[in-house]
């Protein structure tokens, strides 16, 4: 159990620079996920935390104890790797084994500590063979294994999962929530998957360009994006998002796009004429009948079932959207419709900077 | 089996019997001498009227002058064949690890300069060789020539054994490290074990060079007592009325370690070992 503090860490492999001043804190038994795009640093900065990688500038703390010049082993951490990296020639037991059998571990606790773990995952039966002998998912908690058996201050995981199939993918995450809730350990994971990052995190540190653009609980981040980098990366389908300049008058205020089409905007975000991105999420927008006061006219494209929900692809202008509802309606593509929108739920970026505008 | 699977078939087979009959005629002839009476070794017959044993007898009881010291030679060639491989591997190993794994500085500069001493052909290397042996007053001892032919093998095996770490999973190492394991110890318990296949192939490449080899070991060995049985062999030609059907009994004898190990090992050669190591 510990706390870990980056502190303005920065990263240079070379002359290029991967990481510009990370700072952040993890709390005690926190479950925080770094999520981005591949090449934001996600994984750099948590294999500098594990010590696989020198830290170029800033500070690295574990329990308040700048670990910058401490080797790997003396951390007090253990890793799941992304290719399991379990050790071949040695069988399950031993892959588990290995860590407290460098420490020299008494062999009686070795073993309960091995029962333990392999209990807790479902192993038991399988600690006789090799990894060559496991499915993806047997290997991955084998991995697994081997980190809890080392009962570590924190457990890092490197993308984990991504060498699974999907259905196995879903039911692993859920393995390692389950985990997580029983060890209560620190833990670090880093993934590009926002499903993974939205499941699974008490807090999620969205990373992009080694810049952290929001650091927040995984709804706060989908309802209150701060930026349009953020509003775009989390949420499935992606946030429905035009561009066009904010005009007020006549009580209502809203957005023009090109095309002419007029997103409506409560009185509060951005000054008149101000460029902005107007993003709405797939499941706040409504259907609504082509002459409803208020509704923007659109045109269906592609109905999508899905069974409990529908994705509905929609041209409005120029501008083509995503709307996810419950259930079946009744439309097929061609159909005139109307969308109406709580301008509650819409939210307002700069489209410069990118930044979130006061509502 | 379909006519595109019939035709390869006959291809690789075309290929294959010319291959084998090239192969294989001298190693026929080899045996044809070694069981031909003395007199009927020279007649030029494909098959001896009177095939006998009575050569292996004469060798291995060691009962003709070039043979009076057979056992002798052959624990010489043996001794120093095993030693060369040791030694070699023990050399290129803790190159390969290093230069692979640990990423010392200059590594790969110092690999590549060891291989480059292959451009200047062993033959021409021979007489310094036995200039710097000399210096060292290790002439007429068997480490001279364990000593040169480690110098010969080992380039090509830190390079082999370079190729083939470079291959392991880097993950490993990780691991291993953040499990609490020195680089010693990643070398024994993790590198060791996974290089078995590769270390037994190079093994057996510089046991198998020194085995055979015969112009550092005649020129670095003289006395009658230190030689390799391949030196002995050669010493056979120094009289007109060379016993050939010895000559090939023994050179028959001579060639079966090398194959015995050769089959011995055929399965390490082939690799397998890192399976579920890492997904592929």
């Amino acid at each position: 159990m510990a706390t870990v503090s980056f502190n303005a860490v920065e990263k240079s492999f070379g002359a290029t620079k991967v990481l510009h001043g990370i700072s952040f804190d993890i709390h005690d038994g926190e479950f925080v996920v770094l999520v981005g795009p591949s090449g934001c640093g996600k994984s750099t900065l948590l294999r500098m935390l594990a010590g696989l990688e020198e830290i170029t500038a800033g500070t690295i703390a574990i329990d308040s104890k700048v670990v910058n010049d401490i080797e790997s082993k003396d951390r007090d951490i253990a890793m799941v790797f992304q290719s399991y990296a379990l050790y071949p020639h040695m069988t399950v037991g031993d892959n588990m084994a290995f860590s407290l059998k460098l420490r020299k571990a008494d062999s009686k606790m070795m073993a309960d500590r091995v029962a333990h773990a392999a209990k807790i995952l479902n192993l038991d039966p399988y600690l006789a063979r090799f990894p060559r002998e496991l499915s993806g998912g047997q290997r991955q908690r084998v991995a697994m294994g081997r980190a809890i058996v080392r009962d570590p201050k924190v457990f890092l995981f490197d993308e984990p999962l991504s060498n699974l199939d999907a259905k196995l993918r879903v039911a692993m995450r859920a393995e390692i929530k389950a985990l997580h809730q029983r060890l209560k350990t620190t833990t670090v994971y880093v993934t590009h998957d926002q499903v993974e990052a939205m499941t699974m995190a008490d807090r999620i540190v969205v990373m992009h360009d080694g810049r952290i653009e929001q650091i927040g609980e995984p709804l706060e981040l989908y309802d209150h994006p701060d930026n349009l980098f953020v509003a775009q990366f989390i949420g499935s389908p992606a946030m429905n998002v035009m561009n066009g300049h904010v005009k007020r008058g006549g009580g209502a205020a809203h957005v023009e796009v090109a095309g002419g089409v007029r997103w409506p905007l409560q009185q509060g975000p951005g000054a008149e004429g101000q460029a902005v991105a107007y993003g709405v999420r797939p499941g706040d927008l409504r259907l609504a009948s082509a002459n409803t006061d208020g509704a923007v006219p659109a045109e269906i494209v592609v109905v999508e079932p899905t069974g409990a929900e529908t994705e509905l692809l929609i041209q409005a202008g120029n501008d083509q959207l995503i709307l996810v509802t419950h259930g079946r309606p009744n439309v097929n593509p061609g159909d005139r419709i109307g969308l109406s929108i709580d301008p509650a739920k819409v939210h307002v970026f700069d489209q410069g900077t990118g930044a979130r505008l006061a509502a | 089996m379909n006519w595109k699977k019939v035709s390869t078939e006959a291809k690789l087979l075309l290929i294959g019997i010319p291959v084998l009959i090239w192969t294989m005629l001298p190693i026929y002839h080899l045996m044809l001498f070694a069981i031909s009476p003395k007199e009927s070794a020279l007649g030029g017959q494909l098959w001896p009227d009177h095939p006998t044993l009575q050569n292996f007898r004469i060798v291995f009881s060691a009962q003709h002058h070039y043979l009076e010291h057979f056992w002798r030679q052959m624990w010489n060639s043996l001794f120093i064949a095993v030693a060369t491989g040791v030694l070699t591997l023990v050399i290129a190993t803790g190159a390969a690890f290093a230069i692979s794994r640990l990423k010392v500085r200059g590594g790969r500069l110092m690999m590549n300069l060891a291989l480059m001493t292959y451009f200047i052909p062993a033959a021409f290397l021979a007489v310094p060789m036995y200039k710097t042996m000399g210096v060292y007053g290790l002439l007429n001892s068997q480490w001279s020539l364990i000593l040169a032919m480690t110098t010969i093998a080992a380039p090509y095996s830190i390079w082999v054994l370079k190729q083939a770490s470079d291959k392991l999973p880097w993950e490993l190492d990780e691991a291993a490290r953040i499990d609490g394991a020195s680089p010693l110890q990643l070398f024994r318990l993790v590198y060791l074990p996974l290089m078995t296949p590769s270390l037994v192939a190079v093994g057996t490449y510089a046991l198998l060079l020194a085995w055979n080899e015969y112009l550092y070991a005649f020129l670095l060995l003289s006395n009658d007592r230190e030689i390799t049985l391949g030196v002995a062999l050669g010493n056979f030609l120094s009289a007109d009325d060379s016993p050939w059907e010895l000559l090939m009994t023994t050179g028959l004898i001579y060639a079966l370690p090398p194959a015995a190990i050769y089959y011995a090992f055929k399965r390490y050669m082939v690799g397998g070992l890192t399976a579920g190591a890492v997904k592929s």
